[in-house]
């Protein structure tokens, strides 16, 4: 019944988990994000786009929906479009991950970041279709940037304290599957 | 394991499946445009339920928070020090202010309240310029001729008698100060009514000379003005008896000389004269054998 491979796979299900509430914890601390008028990085995007780049099978869609949904849920965002968008860009991410597999950081970033500019004018196009107040749009695109600059220590952090990387070649002949 | 397969083999179904959960999330993002205060209300519920329980881990958090400001405040300490400094210098400045206003406004309210004869009215002016010299102590008021100012009256401030009116404007006028050599009032000392000419002599305590009876006098009695010679009106408080170390009676002046603001100059009226010499009374007409009756009634006449 329990074989490694699905152990190792709750294990970083579990993992995602504790990460989403320590940057909850951290988001909802009483230190101001704002520094110096400079929006902090979405850290829990970065990780969920860090953690599909590198290993797709360790976040499943089910696992996306229910930390974003969490999130909108506590830190008063419109209830489930966020969740929605994230779930739209990780699948179209999803879908291209074997592509990307050979790319530099610097192309995975190009690509990871207009995924999220495109998330960003999504959501805010649905947001202004359905006539709700938004936040101005230089303290988001401020922010973005901020996520991407936060990308690679979030990659780098993500390999050195949890061990994930990308598959090497030989590593998915043992699974036996494709990656 | 059945899941495995699933991911392997399911790839329609899988889409299927986030397919409905995309449409689902769209349908929460719905309802909650739609009725956004009940799902605001379940919001508030989980999140009352959820951020509580963070707690235990934010206690920490906020002591070490409190005492970096504590230390920041410690570092801080010099330049605050600076700064309440500057602000105490401030606040000297509208001490000093706020006490001047005080005095000023003591004055005017002394002013108010000094009693007159109803007899006398008055004009208020405000000094514009001392211009005193060792040889003329005068100043300088901002009313004259215009508001119906007459040389020779006498000035007041808020406590006594300053000086009278010589020297008449269009809308200026001086004042002679008691003080001045040229000033001559006649007072009367008050609880023994000795008679007494006040002069100046360019000291701050002007002479009183011509006393009747100078042993009757005592430093420290009232010196009012007497209102002799028909030119000042009679009971102005001018100031207390002191004696000199010369041993000469002077005056110490009841008016605040050292900060002339505001003065009254008091409207005299002319006294009025007796110019007949005081006929003879004659008995009633009908008692007088003759032709007398005319003259007492002429004479009568001429005393009005």
């Amino acid at each position: 019944m329990v074989d490694p491979r699905t152990t190792r796979r709750v294990a970083y299900w579990a993992l995602f988990l504790a990460l989403t509430v320590t940057t909850t914890f951290l988001r909802l601390l009483p230190i101001n994000p704002m520094a110096h008028g400079i929006p902090g990085p979405d850290l829990m995007l970065a990780f969920t786009f860090v953690w599909l780049m590198r290993r797709p099978d360790y976040l499943p869609a089910w696992l996306i929906i229910a930390v974003f949904l969490l999130g909108d849920m506590i830190f008063w965002r419109p209830v489930g479009l966020w969740a929605l968008i994230v779930l739209l860009g990780t699948e179209f991410l999803r879908g291209r991950v074997p592509l990307s597999r050979a790319l530099p950081l610097a192309a995975e970033m190009v690509m990871v970041g207009s995924v999220m500019l495109a998330m960003l004018l999504m959501n805010r196009l649905v947001l202004a279709l359905a006539l709700v107040d938004q936040p101005p749009l230089g303290l988001e695109l401020l922010r973005l940037m901020m996520t991407l600059l936060a990308y690679p220590f979030v990659a780098v952090f993500s390999r050195l304290a949890f061990g994930l990387h990308r598959p090497v070649p030989g590593e998915a002949a043992g699974y036996g599957r494709r990656l | 394991m059945a899941r495995d397969r699933d991911e392997d083999y399911a790839g329609p179904l899988r889409r299927i499946i986030i397919t409905i959960l995309a449409l689902s999330l769209a349908a929460t993002f719905i309802v909650w445009r739609i009725d956004s205060p009940r799902v605001e209300r379940f919001r508030s519920a989980f999140v009352d339920r959820f951020v509580p329980t963070f707690d235990w881990a934010m206690v920490p958090v906020t002591k070490v928070l409190g005492m970096v400001e504590n230390f920041q405040s410690y570092t801080r300490i010099y330049e605050q020090n600076q700064e309440l400094r500057r602000e105490l210098q401030q606040m000297k400045a509208w001490k000093e202010a706020a006490v001047q206003l005080e005095q000023q406004n003591a004055k005017l309210l002394a002013q108010n309240q000094v009693r007159l004869d109803p007899k006398l009215t008055s004009v208020s002016g405000v000094v514009l310029a001392d211009s005193g010299s060792p040889f003329r102590q005068s100043v300088l008021l901002n009313v004259g001729s215009r508001d119906g100012i007459i040389d020779g009256w006498a000035t007041m401030d808020g406590l006594g008698l300053v000086g009278r009116i010589s020297g008449v404007g269009r809308s200026t006028s001086r004042v002679i100060l008691l003080t001045d050599t040229s000033s001559r009032i006649p007072v009367i000392v008050q609880p023994s009514g000795q008679r007494a000419i006040l002069t100046g002599d360019n000291s701050p305590f002007p002479v009183i000379s011509f006393l009747e009876n100078a042993d009757q006098v005592r430093p420290g009695d009232r010196v009012i003005s007497s209102g002799d010679g028909g030119v000042f009106p009679a009971g102005l408080l001018v100031g207390q008896v002191l004696q000199g170390h010369d041993r000469r009676l002077r005056l110490r002046l009841a008016a605040d000389y050292e900060r002339l603001d505001f003065l009254r100059v008091l409207r005299s009226h002319p006294a009025e004269q007796i110019r007949d010499a005081g006929p003879l009374i004659p008995p009633p007409a009908s008692d007088l054998p003759g032709p007398a009756p005319s003259a007492p009634i002429t004479a009568r006449g001429g005393n009005g």
